[in-house]
Formats: structure tokens, C-alpha cells, sequence
């Protein structure tokens, strides 16, 4: 059990917070003294994770690519804490189609959650927040390289990475920062389900580290971000992606 | 339990600014640090300043003796590295019709070929799965008038990074360049040549670049050092991480 306690007394939203990263990260942040709103679309998923965290945790269900859904979020936040410390905009989807079989509906889903809802994710929580305050967009290594079959996803990613750096702009004198966190291949649950031993061997194997990520590594470059630690980063990009896209 | 109990720490430049800020966060940490610098006024006055679990190598890391010698009392005292901050550099101002031969060595000899051996000679020490943080700076991709000599040597040090990450991964050691923005240090009026007033207005000018509004503070670049240090990163190597206010990110 660590001492750490750098959130302590801190409220954060965590979207896509239900599994994977998301819940990986509301484990840390609780860890160091955290209350943590998750946000997600699947019911049971959230029940399970709020059994596991504990009383430092709140379920909203809802989906980011739904304003009303954004703004009832906020809703519980307000009236639940006041005020608002962290957001860690994690909620994205993504799925290979390859060029020459691309289609409208593809584009638009994989926008409409990961940039367009990102984008409200952040713009309907800053009335809430105030000097001190920290923004993490979940950005991708995908954002840098190429990947194949993946179009829509790694260009959503690239405008996550951009986003950061217009909102530096945007956010000047208000004390919040905002960063993107860049994961790699992560063995989430949903990852080692899809990509089986062989798959995951493979996804390491492409990365200098020779391993994926535990979603728990990820969370710790999260709770970094989140804390003080940061203090004299925004803008920028960290990539927890085991060298993937570095070198 | 403390993100750094019991490790053991060098760092090069450790005796003023982002370094000794570094090796006061290491030790609140846990760590043992062993500083090294050419100054051995500052070198004692550091270490009284960080107080315990400290020891001091006085010396130049553009000299390959020196650190054979630093390496030597690392060896004697603690055995093993676990964690190398190469931290030590210079720059100093000059345009590029007036820079001098001397001003092009000085600042490469110091930065590029002192961090070089500053890690090469470090590897026989160090244990697997350790971390090697490389101090760039955000010049590495900025056009900085009359510092072309020293952003080029930060951009050979995150170079560095991206090369040893493959070097020394089946050791499990990772390698990670730090760049910062504008810190508040002596070294802006002390080191580059500029007059106290040229000082002033530089600082002015930087902090008026930075989307955050000021330059950062020794300590918010010790923590971020303090993260690459610690198995909180376990999962980022190759990487170069700003810490810069915006500066270089915008």
C-alpha cells in the first residue's frame, strides 16, 4: 500500500472510466485520495467497477458523443462536489476498416466519440474547474505512426494530440493545464480478449519494452499528469507506449 | 512506501539549479544520491543543502578521468546505479557570424561527448532495470537565435535517447530525455554571457512565449525526474518529455 496521497481532497471525471485504462486510472486516483466520477455506456460494467472501488466513486452512465448525456454528468458533479480538479477525457472508440472499404457511418462514429466528444467532454466541464485544475486527453501512439487499417482512428488520435495544444492557448490565465497521455498496445481485458495469447505476444514483440502495458502503468503516468508533480507541463504529450513510436 | 526507497541515484550537474533540486527530491524520495560538478564551493553547499544520504565527486564530464574517478567512489560507496539523471551542460550566447571554434567544442564537449560518456561509463555499474534520464532542453526543436551551437547539442542528446532505448532494452534500462522550458535558475545570469539586464529582459521575453505565463521552477523539473526515476514510468522509454509551460508544445 503506497503513502502517495497527491490527489487528496481532489474531485476528477474520468470518462470511459468503467474498464480498461479508465478504471485503471480511477483505481489510482482513489489510491491517492481521490473522489472519481466514471463516466461509461454499459450499466453492469459500471456497477462491477463502483463494487470495486468503493465509496470514493460515483457510476454516471451515458455517452460522450451525447451532449444531454455530457450535460447530466455535470449536473451530478455540481451538485454532488462543488467543483471540479481533474478530467481525464478517456472515452474512445476504434475498429480496422482498410482504405478502399472505408465508409461514411466508419468516419463519423469513430469522430463523433473520440474527437467531437472530447471536445465536449472538456468544454462542458470548465465552468466547474479553476486554477490548479488538470486536463489528460487519452491520445495513442496511432496518433504518430502509421497503423494499418486504422485511418479513422489514428486521425482522431492526431487531432486529440492537437487539441492539447490549442486549449494551452485557450485555457492562458485560468491555471488549468491540459496534456494528452499516449498509450501503446495495453493488455486491458478487451485487448487480451480480441488479440488472444498469440495477438498479444505479437503486440509486444513490436515494442522496444518486448511486453503491452499493464492498464496500471498507464494509470500512474495518468495520476502523474493529474497531480502537481506536472505542474510546469501543459501541451505536452507523454507517451506510455513502451518506445513504439519514439524511436 | 517513498517512489525511490533505497535506490541509488547520480547525477551529473548536481550541484546548482534543475540538478540540485533533482537530488533534494531524490533523497525526500529515499534515494542515495551521489552529485557531481565542477565547483567544489557549490558541490559542499549543495550538499549541506540537501542534508543527508548524500556524497560529493568533484569534476568535469567533458573529462574522461573525472568520471572514472566518479564511478570509482560510486563502486566503492554503493556498489551498483540505479538511476543516472546526466544533467551536467552549457551554453553560452553567440551568433553564428561571431561564434569562435572554442564556443562550438566548449558547448559540445560538455553536453554531447561529456553525457555520452557520463552513461557509457555508468553501464558497467548498473543494474538491470534501471532508468537513465538524459537532460535535453526544448531548444532541441525550437529555432533559438545565437544558441544554434547548444540546441544543436540537446538535439544530438534526444537523439541519444532514441538509440540507447534499443541499446539497452534487453537489460531493461530505460533511457528518456527530459526537455524543460525556462526555469528560474542562477545559470540564465551566471553561465551564458548575458549582462544582468539582458538577463532580466531575456527572462521577461521567455516568460511572455509560454502559454503557462512564467518560467518553471527548479522543483516542477525535479518532479517530472522524479517520475521518469521511478517505476511510475515502468512503461515510457525512448520518450523526450517537455516540461515546459506550453513553450515548445504550441
Amino acid at each position: 500500500m503506497r503513502d502517495m496521497t497527491r490527489l487528496n481532497g481532489k474531485t476528477a471525471v474520468i470518462t470511459g472510466g468503467a474498464s480498461g485504462i479508465g478504471l485503471a486510472a480511477a483505481r489510482r486516483f482513489i489510491e491517492e485520495g481521490a473522489f472519481v466520477f466514471i463516466f461509461g455506456r454499459r450499466q453492469d460494467a459500471l456497477d462491477a467497477a463502483v463494487a470495486e472501488l468503493g465509496s470514493n466513486a460515483c457510476a454516471i452512465k451515458g455517452s460522450v458523443s451525447d451532449e444531454a448525456d455530457l450535460d447530466r454528468l455535470y449536473a451530478v458533479v455540481k451538485a454532488g462536489r462543488g467543483t471540479l480538479d481533474i478530467v481525464f477525457a478517456n472515452a474512445g472508440a476504434g475498429s480496422p476498416l482498410p482504405l478502399g472499404q472505408i465508409t461514411a457511418d466508419h468516419i463519423d462514429e469513430t469522430f463523433d466519440t473520440n474527437v467531437k466528444g472530447t471536445i465536449f467532454t472538456v468544454q462542458k466541464a470548465l465552468p466547474l474547474m479553476g486554477d490548479g485544475g488538470s486536463i489528460i486527453l487519452t491520445g495513442s501512439s496511432a496518433g504518430t505512426t502509421g497503423a494499418p487499417g486504422f485511418t479513422a482512428y489514428s486521425a482522431s488520435k492526431a487531432a486529440v494530440r492537437n487539441l492539447a495544444r490549442t486549449w494551452a492557448e485557450d485555457l492562458k490565465g485560468t491555471g488549468i493545464r491540459v496534456n494528452v497521455l499516449s498509450p501503446g498496445a495495453t493488455a486491458t481485458e478487451l485487448a487480451k480478449e480480441a488479440l488472444g495469447e498469440e495477438g498479444q505476444k505479437a503486440y509486444g514483440a513490436m515494442t522496444p519494452l518486448q511486453r503491452m502495458a499493464d492498464p496500471s502503468e498507464i494509470g500512474a503516468a495518468a495520476a502523474f499528469l493529474a497531480s502537481s508533480d506536472s505542474s510546469f507541463m501543459t501541451a505536452s504529450e507523454v507517451a506510455v507506449d513502451g518506445g513504439l513510436a519514439q524511436l | 512506501m517513498k517512489m525511490l526507497e533505497g535506490k541509488i541515484a547520480v547525477i551529473t550537474g548536481g550541484s546548482s539549479g534543475i540538478g540540485l533540486a533533482t537530488a533534494k527530491r531524490f533523497v525526500e524520495e529515499g534515494a542515495h544520491v551521489v552529485i557531481t560538478g565542477r565547483r567544489e564551493k557549490e558541490l559542499v553547499n549543495a550538499a549541506a543543502a540537501i542534508g543527508e544520504n548524500v556524497t560529493t565527486v568533484v569534476g568535469d564530464v567533458s573529462r574522461l578521468d573525472d568520471l572514472d574517478r566518479l564511478y570509482a567512489v560510486v563502486k566503492a560507496k554503493h556498489g551498483h546505479i540505479d538511476v543516472l539523471f546526466a544533467n551536467a551542460g552549457a551554453g553560452t550566447v553567440a551568433p553564428l557570424e561571431a561564434a569562435s571554434e572554442a564556443h562550438f567544442d566548449q558547448t559540445f564537449d560538455v553536453n554531447v561527448k561529456g553525457l555520452f560518456f557520463t552513461v557509457q561509463k555508468a553501464l558497467p555499474l548498473f543494474k538491470d532495470g534501471g532508468s537513465i534520464i538524459l537532460t535535453s532542453s526544448v531548444s532541441n526543436i525550437m529555432g533559438l537565435p545565437a544558441f544554434s551551437a547548444y540546441a544543436a547539442s540537446k538535439a544530438a542528446v534526444r537523439s541519444f535517447a532514441r538509440a540507447w532505448t534499443l541499446e539497452l532494452k534487453d537489460r531493461n534500462i530505460r533511457v528518456n530525455s527530459m526537455s524543460p522550458g525556462p526555469i528560474d535558475t542562477p545559470a540564465l545570469a551566471t553561465t551564458t554571457g548575458l549582462t544582468p539586464e539582458q538577463a532580466e529582459q531575456a527572462a521577461a521575453q521567455f516568460a511572455s512565449q509560454i502559454p503557462m505565463g512564467r518560467r518553471g521552477e527548479p522543483e516542477e523539473i525535479a518532479a517530472a525526474v522524479t517520475f521518469l526515476a521511478s517505476d511510475e514510468s515502468s512503461f515510457i522509454t525512448g520518450v523526450d518529455l517537455a516540461v515546459d509551460g506550453g513553450m515548445a508544445q504550441v
